[in-house]
């Protein structure tokens, strides 16, 4: 039983601080994914992980282990790669074998192993071929394989699907995601790719500039961002923000205005705010729903017809420009105004230090 | 051991994991114990004997007295300025020929394979070998290349037996047999520059000679730099060759420094030759730096 | 039009570079057929009998076989101080591209002073004599080692360059302590670039006059140059057994050429345009 717990850690190269201080607690048999814009620290937090990098400061736990010393070969810990970084004067079968082969496993155990890797896989048919010979997703599955007859107690996973195209990219996503049902191991899985995390993950971890922006489930972080950050980064097309202020508070609900909204009701509990408090309203580009009269209302720029829905670019009195996604086919023409309107549950506030006004 | 006892002691957990790297230092070890005894050690040893008298087993200090004497015995200032000239000389010649052939061998012509071959092989010839069978067939009355001359009417000169021309003639020698690597590293570098430029410069009307001149020379300036860089100190150091062909003759009129200091050690004077290995240094360090720089700068611009 | 170029320049070029670059050789070859006093004349003729295998004789007994003893010493000069220089040079081209410290720099700028800096005969004789290496086999293999690493080093360092780094630490994930990672994943993969230094590397060191001619006095430890050099006034007068020698230590590098013509010149160009 191998969970993880990272406390305060911190990597530095000469003065430069790429991790500064992550806190976070894995617990066994979790699928976690490490998100964030590239240059945030992500790959550095997973290469710290394996023992690739040397660690600064603080504290790395692997099951009951402090590993911050440790080799990566006694970590329990298997990786894969973006490049997948096949060995390529190997055979597959002595690729996937490298690592039993260090550790002197005997031979027939070895073989075993292997041939059992390959099955779970469906690649026995490749053994005997040299990485230069297989597909971009036949080499992934000889890179999972690799990982996989070490018999890890964590799995590492560098952006494994960047390499691949769309459809393969789905695939292999799936395959990823079956793995880990049927192998009960724990993985981190580290990707810029926001749809990968979502489907993926137990548990997300957004990262920004070396810091753990949140920590939570898709969903949670969908519905809940606890800052401008994380609110922008997931979900797809990204939220709107437009600068507001606080005019009535009442209840449950406040109202905000600013030069592009006007009145725009918002769930809140009482207390959260005052009249005046300058805020950041965010919505996203589904919750958006045409109205009569709405409380934003803007000029239609580029309209995508997908037929299921349409994606309209709408241009605010200030110049900003929102993108909404609205259900089924909308005949919209250029430069008609467009009203539109919010479901007060679904906006979200951030105060003036981007930090989420929590709903609940 | 439990997380909380190695908890208590992180600054020496973190130490170690600092120090370990998967590529060992002690790597270097090997070469750096064989390059500093056998090269590093004499190159700097021979800073101080070059200032002394020495006979191997005692050495008498006094001072400038080699070098005073490299700039006062005409026959050592020969050697500076033909080694200066012999590496000028070479360098240019490589440079000039080893391009046109490396056009010549980059374009459609028939025959490529047999012609990058033969330009090739000299290079991997004994030197010593070449040298023997170029002073043959350069003597000036029974050798093949004056033979052939008078065939067509003309008296052929005393290829090396004329102080004025002996250590041209070996210069042109060492062209020979190293044009062929000049050549090669020129293929490497046109064949790198892309097709692109080739295709836009004939849309926009260059004729052949606009192509090479605006577009070849231009780009293939880092093997340029590369084979003067490298003919240019390889000719000041050169030894081999001369020796084999001329040994510096006749009389001081193809020495070059590389052969005085042999001249000196043969007779004895350990002192001087050393003196001449520093002063063949600064030559090089004085020459090739400057040299690099300016080939370099200009490559920057890319 | 164009094709007829081609062929005319193609057959211009090939009988110029004929004259220049293949009558040496085969005037050599020639010279080497001939009967003492036929090869007197140095001309450009047909030998007028098969005296080739009777010269070959005639050299190879010379001085009392010293031929023999100087293929014998070449050989071994040049196996084993190219097999030296193979595994001290990888060494330190894979940590000089792996590692950064900030002792590269100084590394580096020693590798290219190797490249330029004229080696210090005189004091080089002294310490060699110090060391009771003078004279020796073994003290010429280390010369030719010290003197040819800086260039071994930056074909290495340069190839290594270009293996992905990922490789090495899915080694080390994989378990590979750091020999592990150097000699199972990265010195196989090595491979053309040491084929490379090692073809490179021992033509030179075959064909090195210089050194051993100050660094082997006598003749018990004399190289086929060497040899050839001292035949050069023993054979004053007898240019058949002259180019005989010639023609016989020209065959290692024609074989080595006719095997690795691409490596050779891979590796020169490489080297060179990198350094």
């Amino acid at each position: 039983m191998a969970g993880l717990e990272l406390k305060q850690l911190r990597k530095s190269y000469g003065k430069v601080e790429v991790i500064k201080g992550v806190d976070l607690s894995i617990e066994h048999g979790e699928f976690v994914v490490f998100v964030g814009p590239s240059g945030c620290g992500k790959s550095t937090l997973l290469r710290m992980i394996a023992g690739l990098e040397d660690i600064t400061g603080g504290e790395l736990v692997i099951g009951d282990k402090v590993v911050n010393a440790v080799e990566p070969r006694d970590r329990g810990i298997a990786m894969v790669f973006q490049s997948y970084a096949l060995y390529p004067h190997m055979t597959v079968y002595d690729n996937v074998g490298f690592g039993l082969k260090l550790a002197r496993t005997p031979k027939a155990v070895r073989d075993q192993k292997i041939r059992d890797a390959a099955r779970i896989l469906q690649m026995e048919h490749l053994l005997d071929r040299k990485p230069s010979q297989l597909s971009g997703g036949q080499r992934q599955r000889v890179a999972i394989g690799r990982a996989i007859v070490r018999q890890p107690e964590v799995f590492l996973f560098d952006e494994p699907l960047s390499n691949l195209d769309a459809a393969l990219r789905v695939d292999m996503r799936m395959e990823i995601s079956k793995l880990h049902n049927d192998l009960d191991a724990t993985m981190i899985y580290v990707t810029h790719d926001q749809v990968e995390a979502m489907t993926l993950a137990d548990k997300i971890v957004v990262l920004d500039g070396g810091v753990v922006q949140q920590v939570g489930s898709p969903i949670e972080l969908y519905k809940h961002p606890a800052n401008l950050f994380v609110a922008g980064f997931i979900g797809s097309p990204k939220m709107n923000f437009v600068a507001v202020n606080a005019d009535k508070v009442s209840g449950d609900t406040v109202n905000v205005s600013g030069p592009d909204v006007v009145g725009v009701p918002v769930a809140l509990p009482a207390g959260k705010v005052r009249p005046g408090d300058k805020l950041t309203l965010g919505v996203r580009p589904h919750d958006l729903v045409v109205a009569t009269s709405g409380a934003i209302v803007g000029r239609v720029g580029l309209v995508e017809r997908l037929g299921n829905e349409t994606i309209v670019n709408l241009e605010l009195p200030s110049g900003a420009s929102w993108l909404a996604v609205l259900d089924g086919d909308q005949a919209l023409k250029r430069g008609e105004s467009l009203a539109l309107d919010v479901d007060p549950a679904k906006a979200l506030l951030f105060d003036a230090n981007g930090l989420a006004v929590a709903a609940a | 051991m439990s997380a909380s006892t190695m908890a208590g002691t992180p600054n020496r957990a973190e130490t170690r994991a600092i120090k370990r790297s998967p590529y060992p230092g002690w790597f270097f070890t090997p070469a750096a114990i064989i390059y500093s005894v056998l090269f590093l050690v004499p190159t700097f040893a021979s800073l101080y004997f070059s200032l002394t008298r020495w006979t191997l087993f005692d050495s008498e200090f006094i001072g400038l007295e080699n070098f005073a004497q490299f700039l006062r015995e005409p026959f050592l200032i020969k050697g500076l300025v033909n080694t200066v000239i012999y590496a000028a000389v070479t360098s240019g010649l490589k440079v000039v020929v080893g391009l046109l052939l490396a056009v010549m061998l980059t374009s459609q012509i028939v025959g490529r394979g047999y012609l990058r071959s033969v330009i090739f092989f000299p290079v991997l010839v004994s030197t010593v070998g070449v040298g023997i069978t170029f002073t043959v067939l350069m003597h000036p009355t029974q050798g093949m290349i004056n033979e052939t001359l008078a065939l067509f009417g003309i008296a052929g000169p005393g290829w090396l037996t004329d102080p004025n021309l002996a250590l041209y003639s070996v210069a042109l020698v060492d062209v020979w047999k190293g044009v062929g690597l000049a050549t090669v590293i020129y293929i490497a570098g046109l064949v790198a520059i892309p097709q692109d430029y080739y295709e836009a410069a004939r849309i926009d009307g260059a004729t052949p000679w606009q192509n090479f001149w605006y577009v070849t020379l231009p780009l293939c300036r880092p093997a340029t730099s590369t084979v003067i860089t490298l003919s240019f100190i390889g000719g000041l150091r050169t030894f081999d060759l001369i020796w084999a062909m001329t040994k510096g003759g006749p009389g001081f009129a193809s020495d070059t420094i590389a052969s005085v200091i042999y001249k000196q050690y043969q007779a004895g004077f350990y002192g001087l030759s050393t003196a001449g290995n520093v002063v063949l240094f600064i030559l090089i360090a004085l020459l090739v730096v400057p040299l690099t720089m300016f080939l370099n700068r200009k490559q920057g611009h890319e | 039009m164009k094709k007829r170029t081609s062929i005319l320049g193609g057959a211009a070029a090939i009988a110029a570079t004929f004259v220049v670059f293949v009558i040496p050789f085969i005037f050599i070859i020639l010279m080497a057929f001939k009967d003492r006093q036929q090869s007197a004349l140095r001309d450009f003729s047909w030998p007028t009998g098969f005296h080739f295998w009777e010269n070959v004789v005639e050299v190879v007994k010379t001085r009392n076989w010293m031929m023999i003893t100087a293929f014998i010493n070449s050989s071994i000069i040049t196996v084993v101080s190219v097999t030296l220089l193979v595994i001290f040079a990888a060494m330190v081209g894979y940590v000089l591209a792996r590692r950064k410290t900030r002792w590269n720099g100084l590394i580096e700028f020693l590798v290219l002073a190797g490249l330029m800096v004229p080696p210090a005969v005189v004091p080089t004789i002294w310490l060699l004599q110090g060391l009771k290496l003078f004279g020796t086999l073994h003290g010429m293999i280390l010369i030719e080692v010290a003197y040819n690493l800086p260039f071994s080093i930056i074909l290495y360092r340069a190839f290594v360059a270009t293996i992905p780094r990922d490789l090495d630490e899915a080694a080390i994930i994989d378990g590979a302590r750091p020999l592990d990672v150097f000699f199972r994943v990265v010195l196989p993969l090595l491979w053309p670039v040491t084929v490379t230094n090692i073809v490179v590397q021992s033509v030179g060191i075959f064909n090195d006059f210089t050194n051993p001619l100050y660094y082997l006095p006598g003749n018990a430890n004399a190289t086929v140059q060497l040899t050839l050099y001292n035949f050069q006034s023993q054979f004053s007068t007898a240019y058949n057994l002259l180019f005989t020698n010639i023609l016989l230590i020209t065959i290692p590098p024609l074989l080595v050429f006719m095997f690795f013509n691409r490596q050779i010149v891979a590796g020169m160009t490489a080297g060179a345009v990198k350094g």
